[in-house]
């Protein structure tokens, strides 16, 4: 067939076509649109084979495509997918990549130890770790005596710090989830050396006696955002092991599909860092006993302990 | 697959048994959106900061915040609306998913997560690394979510060839070969008269014609592949093509 028949045979067929693909989203489109599309299908594969002029093949190209915008429209609410994700999504894959949050968590806790062990023993070896400006201010900052945890702090500070805690503790977060990629090196990189440095000063501060008021601090957060930042590490150490270990499937498939598992546990770990941001900032630092402390600690590590386990058991 | 040669095109598989192509965007151009993007954030961050300033300690925190919502959700909030941020939105750009269909919040959030390891280990230097050996020019974030970013069709419209008679050839030219013709005509006035001489002689032996006659042929068909029917003897000789 000629290319000037084979255009006006169709070309009525085309304009209606273009004239569906532009109306707006809401309005439903009529029942022969499916239909319509395969013959445009049709028409380009035509068109193709017989060489037919390129503006005509790029027109049926063009033509297809926004077909199959129309037609395989993706849900507009997708602010309802964060929804559906926190609830349901985040246990399941809690399940799911259980092997690696379970690696992620014993690799963090263990270093954490070494490191607390290994300071508590030798406790001069804080200097090797830390050096100096860093221990004086840690030192500073949890001394008994001093104005940090007191009733000097205005609410002012609070809203600073609480800036703070979102802006450094999620940007670290995120840079694991990313740097996980990287064959899993960044993700581990930043867990051991946060754990190595947690265990560190938790150590030192023992040594110099200023328990009271370093766990007093720490405990309660300490529940979601340690739990977070191992989850956005092993998160990350999935894509990263998709990489590494693609199975049967391209490592071009494996990363997409790594990815898409290990994403509800990224935005789970970053609701998990704005909750403990707003303890840490706005309850950490009140100047009340330690008792009242401890138990709300005790509280949200039995909270997080119990949701980890049901995730990582069940899946809910 | 199609042959490739002419166009940066990207080929790509559908259920309804054809294939259609895109055109992956390559470096500059990505670049250029980057970099409008980051002009509109750097603003954006100054000006609100310039505000939060007057706050005090209060301000201080805001800003941080301000900060840290602009730089992580700026390209999220943009992509998950339409597929452009301004920066692309100039360029005519788009992130749509590798068969085409327009990216699912779930894969715009991959994509920007990831942005820090294309960053690493300073400019976007792996991130480059990566788009310069494959063809479809993706990032790892791209990569790891399953996006390309393609131009805009309506962007793509062919330019307007120099006006003239145009002629229906006697000879059958495939797809390719014609857009070949096609471009050759397109880009005839960036060309000296004696290159594009040079260049329709290629053809002359094949169209049975002198070098010089080759070339004017060459533009008469090009208008005719391009639809521009200006002459009436299109119809009359159309029994001669194809």
């Amino acid at each position: 067939m000629k290319q000037n028949q084979f255009v006006n045979n169709s070309d009525k067929q085309w304009n209606e076509f273009e004239a569906l693909c532009k109306l707006d989203d809401k309005i439903n489109l009529p029942l022969h649109f499916p239909k319509l599309y395969r013959k445009i299908c049709n028409d380009l594969a035509i068109a193709r084979t017989r060489h037919y002029s390129p503006m005509l093949v790029e027109r049926l190209n063009r033509l297809v495509h926004q077909g199959q915008k129309r037609l395989y429209q993706t849900p507009k609410n997708q602010f309802r997918e964060i929804l559906y994700l926190v609830r349901n999504s985040f246990p399941r894959a809690l399940y799911e990549n259980r092997l690696m949050l379970a690696i992620n968590l014993v690799a963090f806790f263990s270093f954490a130890l070494i490191a607390f062990i290994w300071v508590w023993l030798d406790p001069d070896a804080v200097y090797t770790f830390l050096g100096q400006s860093t221990v004086l201010e840690i030192e500073k900052m949890y001394d008994p005596s001093g104005t940090v945890q007191s009733q000097e702090r205005s609410g002012g500070q609070d809203v600073m710090m609480f800036g703070v805690y979102i802006y450094n503790n999620i940007g670290i977060a995120f840079q694991m989830f990313a740097g996980g990629v990287l064959f899993c090196v960044g993700a581990v990189f930043a867990l051991l050396f946060n754990s190595f440095y947690f265990g560190t000063i938790a150590a030192h501060i023992i040594n110099i006696g200023f328990s009271g008021p370093f766990f007093s601090f720490v405990v309660t957060h300490g529940s979601f955002e340690l739990t977070a930042i191992i989850v956005a590490s092993a998160a990350g150490c999935q894509i990263g092991y998709g990489l590494l270990n693609p199975g049967q499937y391209t490592r071009s498939y494996a990363i997409k599909n790594a990815a898409q598992k290990a994403l509800p546990l990224i935005v789970g770990a970053f609701l998990m860092l704005v909750l403990a941001a707003f303890i840490e900032a706005f309850w950490s630092p009140r100047d009340i006993a330690y008792e009242f402390k401890f138990a709300t600690g005790a509280i949200c590590w039995s909270y997080v302990i119990y949701r980890l386990y049901k995730g990582m058991r069940y899946g809910t | 697959m199609e042959d490739q040669a002419l166009e940066n095109k990207s080929y790509i598989h559908l259920p309804e048994g054809v294939e259609i192509a895109l055109t992956p965007v390559g470096l500059v151009a990505r670049s250029y959106a980057y970099m409008i993007d980051f002009a509109i954030r750097a603003i954006i961050i100054t000006l609100l900061s310039l505000f939060f300033g007057l706050l005090g300690a209060v301000g201080e925190g805001l800003a941080l915040i301000t900060f840290f919502v602009v730089s992580w959700g700026y390209n999220i909030y943009f992509e998950a609306r339409s597929g452009q941020t301004p920066g692309k939105k100039r360029l005519n750009i788009r992130v749509v998913q590798d068969n085409g269909l327009p990216a699912s919040f779930s894969q715009i959030v991959v994509r920007n997560l990831l942005r820090p390891a294309d960053m690493l280990p300073f400019g976007y230097f792996f991130g480059l690394l990566v788009m310069a050996f494959n063809e479809r020019f993706k990032r790892i974030g791209d990569w790891a979510a399953g996006t390309i970013i393609v131009y805009d069709e309506a962007f793509l419209e062919r330019p307007i060839l120099p006006s003239g008679i145009s002629e229906v050839p006697t000879l059958v030219f495939t797809t390719q070969e014609q857009l070949a013709i096609l471009t050759y005509a397109e880009r005839s006035n960036t060309l000296s008269s004696e290159r594009r001489i040079e260049l329709a002689a290629i053809l002359s032996q094949v169209m049975n014609c002198d070098n010089n006659q080759s070339e004017i042929k060459l533009l008469n068909y090009a208008r005719y592949f391009s639809g521009h029917v200006t002459n009436n003897s299109a119809e009359s000789h159309d029994k001669a093509s194809v």
